[in-house]
């Protein structure tokens, strides 16, 4: 190859190295955003032990930041013209990238389990919400927050919690659904409580919880396997062009 | 024939409208859309306005709730003894096996629920003491039962007055326990399938050009010199020249053959790197 379509390679390669970087260091970003999990839904996937969307954002928080370092290091063994530093280059990039695919299948995968109907959220609802154990009061919290900010009630509608039988229900078998459920006032008190407790729809929240977590969940899913796919899909490219400029140097 | 029908079809519809303006004769579920209208173990009623509409000074209007299978029995037990009817079944004991199978409690004094007023909107829920103790105590219904309801007109001194009719049939939804919710995977989505797949195959193809790449490039030897030789007589010449000579010396060129030959003793012609490997 001539000395010219080298040095042309050279700076495809050193550019392409460059774009990898900048988006490995936003994967980096979006991956501390969600393991930060802002919306605090943590305990729901926590708790049934489904977790492997946070934990696929912890991976992809150490390989975006290790795609950032190693594309520098690309860079200069591009400049540098060097065929050990390329081979070394190509060698990390290549396990980065096994451990990311890793990290983008995972998430996509749990979400499925997680969310692709309600009925994990909602046998999780009913066995412990109001439950007496450490499990039991952070799902108590998360669903407490969660129906009061969203105005919602139950899984899919406040019928879930007269159909099944609940921890809730036999902790208070007085009440049909958790006063959370129930529409208050500016000064928090509830703005009709009777009418609440026998479910005249206009003093509770009857849309149900379901759409908004599968929306949050979803949202950290996609944030890492789709933006983790974009930067493997780069990256694939930049290590195909790497390897032919490998090829023809010395 | 005409004049009969016309007279006997009047009666039928001023009949009609006189039960349709509020003597209702039993006791009814709410109108109202209560999301708990109707739950495994409770019943939401309307009250008891003009139910009964006789004049009773401290009369109390009181309900029976059981099941529909003990309606014979109740009557039975009405009127064969009608010595404190209050205390026939009390509610802790109520539903037990061999028990009566239905229950009493007070709804409210009779000039509560006068007939001019006739207030839609109100409700009596039957079950609201949850789980109680009393012996007249409102307490929940059996789970998933059918279950029936009757008003009785009670005065002061605990004698039955008055009676209505049995309600209708009312079946409870049974409670589901949660466990015959059926939480494992649904379906995989389409997003999921791409993204594995897509990546299992770039992997793959990464894994397989890296391969590929080795081989090429540990394995050819042959192909880097042929470049380099580019005269017709190709012969490799060592440099003995260069350690102790000048680049400008060359003696061990023949003067007589440099016009027909190509000069091999020019530094740029000499072959470098097999001349190196010899």
């Amino acid at each position: 190859m001539g000395a010219g379509a080298l040095t042309c390679l050279m700076f495809v390669v050193v550019a392409l190295n460059a774009i990898a970087a900048a988006a490995g260091l936003a994967l980096f970003a979006v991956a501390i955003w969600v393991a930060v999990d802002g919306y605090k839904l943590y305990p729901i996937s926590g708790v049934s032990g489904k977790d492997d969307i946070f934990a696929a954002a912890w991976i992809a928080i150490f390989t975006g930041f290790a795609f950032f370092l190693t594309c520098i290091f690309g860079i200069f063994a591009a400049l540098k013209r060097s065929r050990a530093l390329m081979m070394v280059y190509l060698i990390i990039m290549f396990i980065i990238f096994l451990f990311e695919c890793a990290s983008a299948i995972t998430a996509a995968t749990n979400r499925d389990y997680l969310v692709g109907n309600s009925n994990l959220v909602k046998k999780q609802m009913l066995q412990y919400y109001g439950q007496d154990s450490i499990q039991g009061k952070q799902i108590t919290q998360t669903w407490n927050r969660v129906m009061e900010q969203v105005e919602c009630c139950g899984a899919d509608s406040p019928e879930d919690w007269i159909l099944y039988n609940s921890t809730f229900k036999q902790i208070y078998p007085t009440y049909n659904w958790p006063l959370s459920c129930c529409k208050r006032l500016s000064s928090f008190e509830l703005q009709d409580p009777a009418g609440c407790k026998v479910g005249l729809t206009s003093t509770l929240f009857t849309k149900g919880c379901f759409n908004y977590i599968e929306s949050v969940l979803s949202r950290y899913t996609w944030a890492v396997s789709w933006y983790g796919f974009s930067v493997l899909m780069l990256v694939f490219f930049t290590l195909v062009i790497a390897m032919i400029y490998f090829m023809q140097l010395e | 024939m005409k004049t009969n029908t016309v007279i006997s079809l009047m009666s039928l519809m001023s009949i009609w409208m006189w039960t349709g303006e509020g003597q209702i004769f039993q006791p009814e579920l709410t109108s109202n859309a209560f999301l708990a209208k109707v739950t495994s173990n409770t019943v939401i009623l309307k009250q008891p306005y003009c139910v009964f509409n006789q004049p009773c000074p401290g009369c109390e209007i009181w309900l029976v709730a059981g099941l529909c299978s003990a309606n014979g029995t109740f009557d039975a037990l009405v009127n064969s003894s009608t010595t404190n009817i209050l205390s026939l079944s009390p509610y802790p004991t109520a539903f037990n096996p061999s028990s009566n199978n239905f229950f009493l409690t007070r709804v409210g004094l009779l000039s509560d629920f006068p007939c001019n007023q006739y207030p839609n909107d109100r409700y009596f829920v039957v079950g609201a003491d949850g789980i109680c103790s009393g012996v007249n105590c409102n307490g929940v219904l059996p789970d998933g039962s059918t279950v029936c309801f009757k008003y009785l007109l009670i005065d002061a001194n605990r004698t039955l007055i008055n009676s209505s009719n049995w309600s209708g049939n009312i079946t409870l939804p049974k409670l589901l326990p949660l466990q015959t919710i059926y939480d494992g995977l649904s379906a995989r989505s389409g997003a999921m399938v791409v993204i594995t797949t897509i990546l299992c195959v770039a992997a793959a193809l990464l894994l397989l050009l890296f391969l590929i790449m080795l081989c090429v490039t540990c394995c050819r030897p042959t192909k880097k010199d042929s470049k380099q030789i580019s005269v017709m007589n190709s012969i490799r010449i060592p440099r003995y020249d260069t350690h102790n000579l000048k680049e400008r010396v060359h003696p061990y060129d023949n003067p007589a053959y440099q016009s027909d030959l190509k000069n091999y003793s020019t530094s740029s012609t000499l072959p470098k790197n097999g001349a190196r490997k010899l």
